[in-house]
């Protein structure tokens, strides 16, 4: 073997690992199940957040902050939760593409998230339990 | 030394070729329409001036609404429904929202490198970051 084609060798491995991080873009997506949102029903209620909550365990390793005093209409139900959104508070969850998201919420905890374009639902790995104040 | 003077004036050069170049957002708030109740409002803009060379197209569910220029904004009326919003780079990453009554929502477009280009993609943001954001804007939408 020529000591050119012994360089090509050398450097097969690295010209792969360029080709597959240059791939890596499309492959990472939302996990989400298709849901049907039904409306939230009499007894669910507005509430704030009484303070700065960090939401981990978002798809990708994103990780969310919902901010102190935002408030959180309930505007529908899934099997999963009540589904809230704010007018304070834009929210998105993303991997390569970004998607608008709604909080899911069993009890006072945030299980999920619902993405309204989609009809999706998200869940989080682990529950989130919120600082919840002011239920109207 | 020569060859790094070289560069930097290059680097400098090439960063600021496709920065837009109209009325700055503050100074053109006051002429624009207000939109009709009955449809919302998405704003588009781009505050940085890195990797102002790439001005991709941007798509409002598979339409042309305009492109997106380092340092510009522009904006569209729209019934409320869906909307999905992508660039033209060779990665596609489109974002996805809802638009209601009334309502203004605001995509900022930020530039990230890949190994070989750079891409630029849109995330929704807050009000209150956007106006923030906006100020300095040019204006790039039609006249």
């Amino acid at each position: 073997m020529t000591e050119g084609a012994m360089k090509i060798v050398r450097l097969g491995p690295l010209i792969h690992a360029l080709l597959i991080v240059g791939c890596a873009f499309d492959l990472a997506h939302v996990k989400y199940e298709p849901v049907r949102i039904e409306l939230a029903g009499n007894g669910v209620a507005a509430f704030t957040l009484s303070s700065d909550t960090k939401i981990q365990g978002a798809p990708c390793g994103y990780s969310r902050t919902l901010r102190k005093d935002t408030s959180w209409e309930p505007v529908g139900r899934l099997l999963e939760g009540v589904v809230y959104r704010s007018q304070e508070q834009t929210l998105t969850i993303e991997c390569s593409n970004v998607f608008e998201a709604y909080l899911v919420i069993d009890g006072a905890n945030l299980v999920g998230f619902y993405l309204p374009v989609e009809d999706g639902f998200s869940a989080l790995n682990e529950p989130v339990q919120l600082p919840i104040v002011g239920q109207r | 030394m020569r060859y790094i003077r070289l560069f930097v004036i290059l680097f400098l050069s090439t960063s600021l070729i496709g920065c837009a170049s109209g009325m700055a957002y503050s100074e053109f708030q006051p002429r624009m329409p207000s939109p009709s109740p009955d449809i919302g409002r998405i704003y588009f803009y781009r505050p940085s001036a890195l990797g102002a060379a790439l001005r991709p197209d941007v798509m409002l569910n598979n339409e042309k609404v305009g492109e997106a220029i380092a340092q510009g904004f522009f904006y569209v009326d729209r019934q409320p429904g869906e909307y999905e919003v992508a660039t033209s780079t060779e990665v596609k990453r489109t974002l996805s929202f809802v638009l209601d009554k009334g309502q203004s929502r605001y995509v900022r477009f930020s530039t990230s490198f890949g190994f070989f280009v750079g891409h630029v993609y849109g995330e929704l943001v807050d009000p209150d970051v956007a106006m923030e954001e906006i100020q300095d804007c040019k204006y790039t939408g039609t006249p």
